[in-house]
């Protein structure tokens, strides 16, 4: 048998590399669609794993609390509960009212959601993606670009969905834009010109930020009052009213026709445990995915 | 064989000491690799510059975006004419490369099965394949919004071939809502985006249209100073003033235009990122002199009579800013924006709208009865004139004059013996013709001419008419070999006949008179250390000016203009302000009259002169300046005066004779 020359078995890997490189962008289309999406479902239960794991060691580390201290925290949360059921009866009456002035107008009724509450399974601040997984997915009907919000406001869409997980493209990755609304210090009503807010192009670990863009030139910025992004409600995709973030930073565009504005953020977008997904009632009023 | 040959083992023949008669062809080839290594010299070193600027040309495009013009701000700084924002939706065509392809390639595999008929060329094919890709992106935009557009495929393909590089207009003025839904429904790659750019606003609609003027698309190819001015460049079309301020400031106006050079393929598609690109820039701010509280109080003065067309100019008596220009018939500016209708420009030209006529040729008139104050100016300056005398017959309703009878047109005769202040103040045409005859043709002339009402005003608008004319003996002769007879300069004295003046040009004439000058360069432009105007004397004694000014209040406050601007039951009716002023009516061809009113305020401290002029279109009918613009004035003054906290207005006077009011600065 001819023993190999020293140069050939040296490039041996490198024409194996080729070999393979070739055939991969010979493979079809859909079988890589089909090998990706394989991979991410293979990936997802050790990332769930994971997530459950530590949620885990959350119980066992609340566990060890001293009684008294769960006490006093049952009745805080018994407290704030009530305080939420009366809030719950007050907004039950709002939504009455606000149907029958829809119905007065013969307005059509705004659209629904469904909520769908998720623990997030990991996050990823890179230069590149700014975005989270959470434990949903298909099985529980989360759809491709649903809204998702938490305590403080906006979150941000979904981006893909899995079988049991979901990605969510967070506030500050430049895919996602919004049509929102400014409200001024000291201002109870907002200024009803939609503005485009953008995610902006965020550092690894710096703080999220996003970028307002085409917002009238006559909003000014104070530095200790800071005008609020709320959304507008009129894009489609994001109920009216959820917090967004402060505009820290207006500059006039060269032609005086706009400005555009730096956003801050919330800064528990990095540290979210739990969001809720807002899925539409109404499948096809599907917006588009970030 | 050779005794230098060696034989191989394997039959290749080789020789040690080579083969002489191949000598012959090195210079050759040595030559030949000369000649080609000169070639790649002289391509690649002496003609680099040659083919860089080759592969520049070809390989890179220019998009030129021209800047939004400055906006046009009252004296206030309030905004008249601005710019506001329009979006629309844009495809940008010179990424869809591949889907083009694709498509073609899906459309051809299409037309590959057998039919009747021939099947399409390869440039069809290419059509079929733009227009099927560009009518997707459509039925997604209308998916979103919930609205259908026209799709114009034959601009489509037009846009294709001559501007690639430029954004393709899917959807034009988007609303809030509309805008709103695409931001958040469009993906951030997509090649649909929205896109904004600068119309021309007016917040105050109609107001001043005639001074501000419209803008229009500019087309030319204007050189710029840009970089790349020798690539190809595409324009995205720019305005340009068309009249009005907006033409005459149209340089200052003018935006900064912004530029991207982009590299693009063999196909002419973009490949990004930009090479180079500037952003546009604002055109300067024009801060006018108008006022648009007094613009307005004209303008809606102006419209009570809806089918009586006028205009309106007001100055500030001590430096000359234009405070009013006004014309009626109008036009709202916002049907200009971003385009004039047919219809829209129909109904202006049949209502005469689109003349301005405080300046132009639509708005030269005999001046009338206010010509008198001129004529009363010149009699006094040349001695025909005493203030404390009656002048010459008294007024029993007409006097004979070069063996022609001419009658006194104004309450209805028998003036009486007047003195000049009465005869101004109750507009007596017997004691001007009087007045005039004694004073001389050439002599009024002379005088008018020293006001400058022989020639346009030279106010910062295009088209100023030149027509304004001053007649006298010489002109006639010149212009219509006629001799001038005494009843011409009866006519001139009273400013009929061949008079003609502007209401601009009346307005300039009583600021003078009111600041005892002879010439108000008026300007629309507004400095707030705008230095006083001063020009040269009129000339006039104390004692014959108090007697001119006693007539013009007389006219206010017991003349021909008191039912109108004396009367507490009027709405306008402004207390103890007192107005100095001349009322006139006058006949103009066609049977039509012209009604005039030119007056300043406070009479004791000039601070704003009005001229306003009405037009009659009713033949025979008698529009009176007292009756007609008289009021007009009136509504300026009311608004003015708001903002005088200071003004210092004497008691209200309401003479019951014919005794004139005595002002606090006037001696009599």
């Amino acid at each position: 048998m001819p023993v190999p020359s020293p140069s050939s078995r040296q490039s041996r890997p490198f024409i194996t590399l080729g070999v393979v490189l070739v055939a991969w962008l010979l493979v079809p289309a859909v079988v890589k669609r089909f090998l990706r999406a394989a991979l991410f479902e293979a990936q997802a239960p050790a990332a769930v794993t994971a997530s459950r794991v530590r949620d885990l060691q959350e119980y066992w580390a609340l566990r060890t609390r001293p009684a008294n201290e769960l006490i006093a925290a049952g009745k805080d949360t018994a407290r704030a509960l009530a305080g939420y059921e009366l809030g719950v009866e007050r907004l039950g009456l709002l939504e009455a009212e606000n149907a029958r002035l829809h119905a007065l107008l013969s307005l059509p009724p705004p659209p629904g959601f469904r909520q769908e509450h998720a623990r997030v399974v990991e996050r990823d601040f890179s230069a590149w993606w700014q975005q989270l997984v959470i434990r949903k997915g298909a099985d529980y009907g989360i759809t491709v670009g649903a809204p998702v919000v938490f305590a403080g406001g906006v979150v941000g869409r979904v981006r893909e969905v899995r079988a049991t997980t979901s990605v969510v493209a967070l506030l500050s990755d430049p895919s996602v834009s919004l049509a929102v609304v400014v409200v001024g210090p000291g201002d109870t009503r907002p200024d009803p010109r939609p503005v485009k807010y953008s995610g902006g192009d965020n550092p690894a670990f710096g703080p999220a930020r996003g970028t307002l863009e085409f917002a009238p030139a006559d909003i000014t910025v104070t530095p200790g009052a800071l005008p609020r992004l709320l959304t507008s409600g009129l894009g489609g995709v994001f109920p009216a009213g959820l917090p967004v973030g402060e505009v820290t930073r207006m500059e006039p565009s060269p032609d005086g026709l706009f400005q555009t504005g730096e956003v801050r953020l919330n800064p528990a977008l990095a540290t979210l445990e739990e969001v809720t997904v807002l899925v539409p009632e109404a499948p096809t009023a599907l917006p588009a995915a970030p | 064989m050779s005794r230098s040959a060696i034989r191989a083992p394997q039959g290749v023949e080789t020789r040690a000491n080579g083969n002489h008669r191949l000598w012959a062809f090195y210079p050759l080839l040595a030559a030949l690799l000369l000649t080609l290594a000169g070639g790649f010299a002289w391509q690649q070193l002496l003609r680099a510059d040659l083919h860089g600027a080759r592969e520049r040309a070809q390989g890179q495009r220019r998009v030129l975006v021209p800047g939004p013009r400055g906006r046009i701000l009252d004296r206030a700084g309030r905004v008249l004419a601005g710019n506001r924002p329009r979006f629309a939706v844009t495809l940008a065509l010179d990424t869809l490369g591949p889907e083009f392809r694709a498509e073609f390639a899906a459309v051809k595999k299409n037309y590959h099965t057998p039919r009747e008929s021939p099947p399409p060329t390869s440039a069809q094919l290419e059509q079929i394949a733009r227009t099927a890709v560009v009518r997707r992106y459509l039925d997604q935009l209308e998916t979103i919004l919930g609205r259908a557009t026209e799709f114009d495929a034959a601009g489509l393909q037009r846009h294709f071939s001559q501007q690639l590089l430029l954004p393709y207009l899917l959807m034009e003025d988007l609303t809030p809502a509309e805008y709103a839904r695409l931001v958040e429904q469009l993906p951030a790659n997509s090649p649909l985006q929205v896109f904004s750019a600068g119309v021309r606003d007016y917040p105050y609609g109609r107001l001043a249209a005639h001074a501000l003027g419209s803008v229009g698309t500019d087309d030319s190819e204007a050189d710029d100073d840009l970089p790349g001015d020798d690539l190809t460049t595409y324009r995205l079309r720019g305005t340009k003033g068309r009249d009005g301020l907006e033409k005459f400031f149209d340089d200052r106006l003018q935006g900064e235009a912004g530029f991207s050079i982009f590299r693009v393929s063999p196909a002419g598609y973009r490949l990004n990122p930009p090479l180079e690109s500037r952003p546009p820039a604002r055109g300067g701010d024009l801060m006018t002199s108008l006022d648009a509280d007094l613009q307005l109080a004209a303008e809606t003065a102006l419209r009570i009579n809806p089918d009586l067309a006028g205009a309106a100019v007001a100055l500030d008596v001590r430096t000359g800013e234009v405070l009013v220009l006004a014309s009626e018939p109008g036009y709202d500016l916002r049907d200009f924006s971003p385009r004039l209708s047919n219809a829209t420009r129909d109904d202006i030209e049949a209502r005469k709208a689109w003349a301005n006529r405080a300046i132009s040729a639509s708005g030269t008139y005999s001046p009338g009865s206010t010509f008198k104050l001129l004529t009363a100016i010149a009699a006094l300056r040349h001695g025909a004139l005493d203030p404390d005398e009656p002048l010459g017959d008294p007024c029993d309703g007409s006097v004979l004059i070069g063996g022609k009878l001419f009658k006194c047109y104004n309450g209805k005769g028998h003036h009486g013996a007047v003195h000049l202040d009465e005869a101004i103040a109750k507009s007596c045409d017997v004691y001007f013709y009087q007045a005039g005859v004694k004073t001389t043709a050439d002599n009024i002339a002379a005088e008018a001419r020293r006001f400058h009402l022989d020639r346009p005003a030279g106010i910062e608008l295009p088209g100023e008419t030149h027509r304004m004319l001053i007649p006298d003996p010489a002109w006639k002769k010149r212009t219509q070999h006629e001799d001038w007879f005494q009843g011409d300069t009866a006519n001139m004295a009273i400013g009929q006949g061949y008079v003609l003046e502007t209401p601009l040009n009346m307005a300039c004439f009583i600021a003078s008179l009111a600041r005892d000058e002879v010439w108000t360069q008026p300007t629309l432009l507004h400095r707030a250390d705008a230095p006083a105007q001063h020009t040269e004397r009129t000339g006039l004694t104390p004692a014959q000016r108090d007697a001119l000014l006693a007539g013009m209040v007389g006219c206010t406050t017991v003349g021909t203009a008191a039912g109108t601007l004396n009367n507490p039951s009027l709405t306008n009716y402004i207390p103890g302000l007192s107005i100095a002023g001349k009322t006139g009516t006058a006949q103009i061809p066609g049977n039509k009259n012209a009604a005039w009113f030119v007056c300043f305020a406070p009479a004791e401290n000039p601070q704003i002169a009005i001229a306003v002029m009405i037009e009659g279109d009713t033949a025979g009918e008698e529009v009176g300046g007292g009756r007609y613009a008289a009021p007009v004035a009136q509504a300026i003054l009311k608004e003015w005066v708001k903002n005088q906290p200071k003004l210092n207005t004497p008691a209200p006077v309401s003479p019951s004779t014919l005794s004139l009011p005595a002002l606090p600065s006037l001696t009599r």
